[in-house]
């Protein structure tokens, strides 16, 4: 065999194990690439989130009232700040840097330990920043869609900054622990009370979305994005939807065409 | 899970509301003033101000929606959402170059499908409004002379959750101002579904679209 027909072979090889070619639809989408096989691993993760991730979850919501579980949250999504206040210093976005610095002494004290959010109730909302976001700003390209095991929705440049993201956000914080049994029932805990923070939108989803990959898959790219271009700029980064009616509108009134319903 | 949630041991309940009274809800408790109806030739900020107050005004004072009916969320859904939404632009703009393919009959079944999708989205955001829940309007950026406007907000949902960014895209028209596209943290809901109307119509046709919103419509 020579090396051109071995390429092709692992070439193929690649194609049908990591993208599933043939299970993809007519118009492959230029974001997502590998969707055949984010679609296996999508449904896998669903499986366990249906049969064991969300009944835990729920009996938690069930036993916890409300209060108690937004407190839980606050403290835990608080240890976080300083990772998301360094990667907006790394931005060159240092005034989002120093808010979010400002947040963590805060709430970690007139806050109790970030149970309560002082900052947001004083004008000073959280501003949510991680590595990936970083790599976007400096240009670094997202990469195709993936959808990781057990976390969900990602992009080959967000899945590898997860690595300094769990660093900066876990093993320097509570992974300093030295009580093992103390630190996974955190580790535990904080998993269940985000998953608990994520249940009206998996509800919505459910009840909503025609097709629930390409909803999370395209919510997950869009939100990213604006993440990376920055709040500022919002206002002047609309997306900008082709009106059909205007363009129709537009020859009606050349009279290119005749009178629509509606 | 929705009734599971409101039936936490009522000791349980008593203590906890009490800390949360004392602690952090009477920093947040903000009356909310009785309202004539929104004006649509307001200026946008002010209008959606009136329209999302009235509504979470409403949610907290109806012992129906308290409880979760949804039924009653989705009458008011209808009652003070509506009126103020552009639906039809909202479907024309999801179903893009599709749209002009589709016959006059499949544009208002697309339209009419689309908005119970929306209706049930806009429900299941109601069903959390409690009485921790606050809404403030973020100052206007842009170009107050436009036809096409973005109002920003933030809502919090419950009391010392974090806050949740809600825009608002709104157009004006004959009838005064008319909200046709929503973002919540970052995500424009119409861009959310061009993808899945692509796909459904390259697949199954408009009418095989309209057939799959309505079967999501009408399960559970």
């Amino acid at each position: 065999m020579s090396t051109v027909q071995f390429r092709n072979v692992l070439a193929g090889l690649a194609c049908s194990v990591l993208a599933g070619c043939a299970a993809v639809g007519n118009e492959p989408n230029p974001a997502d690439p590998w969707e055949g096989s984010n679609r296996n691993m999508y449904a896998i993760n669903d499986a366990v989130d249906k049969a064991i991730v969300r009944p835990v979850t729920e009996l938690y919501a069930f036993l916890v009232p409300r209060p108690v579980r937004t407190c839980v949250l606050n403290m835990f999504v608080n240890i976080t700040e300083p990772w998301s206040g360094l990667n907006s210093i790394l931005q060159e976005r240092g005034h989002d840097g120093i808010n979010t610095l400002g947040r963590f002494l805060l709430n970690s004290t007139a806050g109790i330990g970030g149970c309560i959010d002082v900052a947001s109730t004083t004008g000073q909302p959280r501003i949510a920043n991680d590595f990936g976001i970083t790599l976007g700003v400096w240009g670094v390209p997202s990469g195709p869609y993936l959808v990781l095991p057990i976390i969900g929705p990602s992009t080959v440049r967000d899945g590898l900054s997860d690595i300094p993201n769990l660093y900066g956000n876990q093993i320097i914080t509570i992974g300093l622990i030295n009580d093992v049994a103390l630190r996974n029932s955190l580790w535990g805990l904080e998993f269940v009370a985000r998953r608990d923070a994520l249940l009206p939108i998996s509800k919505t989803v459910d009840s909503t979305a025609l097709d629930p990959y390409s909803f999370i898959r395209d919510a997950y790219l869009q939100r990213r994005e604006a993440m990376i271009r920055g709040n500022l700029q919002d206002a002047e980064q609309l997306p900008d939807y082709e009106d059909f009616e205007a363009i129709e509108a537009d020859e009606k009134a050349l009279g290119m065409k005749e009178d629509t319903p509606q | 899970m929705r009734k599971m949630t409101s039936r936490q041991p009522w000791f349980l309940q008593k203590i906890f509301s009490f800390v949360a009274c004392a602690g952090v809800a009477l920093t947040l408790a903000s009356p909310v003033a009785a309202q004539a109806n929104p004006n649509p030739e307001d200026p946008p900020p002010e209008f959606v101000g009136q329209v999302v107050d009235q509504l979470i005004d409403v949610i907290k004072k109806d012992e129906a929606a308290r409880k979760l009916d949804l039924a009653r969320i989705n009458q008011i859904v209808g009652e003070y959402v509506l009126p103020y939404v552009n639906f039809e632009k909202t479907t024309r703009l999801a179903a893009g170059k599709y749209w002009r393919q589709a016959t006059p009959e499949q544009q208002t079944a697309l339209a009419d499908a689309f908005r119970n999708t929306l209706i049930r989205t806009y429900s299941g955001a109601l069903t959390r409004v409690d009485d921790g829940t606050s809404m403030t309007i973020m100052p206007f950026r842009g170009d107050a002379s436009a036809n096409d406007v973005v109002v920003q907000s933030q809502v919090v949902e419950s009391s010392n959750s974090s806050p949740v960014r809600i825009d608002y895209r709104l157009e004006k028209t004959p009838q005064g101002w008319k909200i046709y596209d929503i973002n919540v943290e970052n995500i424009w809901l119409i861009q959310n579904y061009r993808n899945q109307f692509s796909q459904e119509i390259s697949r199954n046709g408009i009418d095989g679209l309209i057939a799959a919103l309505n079967k999501r419509n009408s399960s559970n």
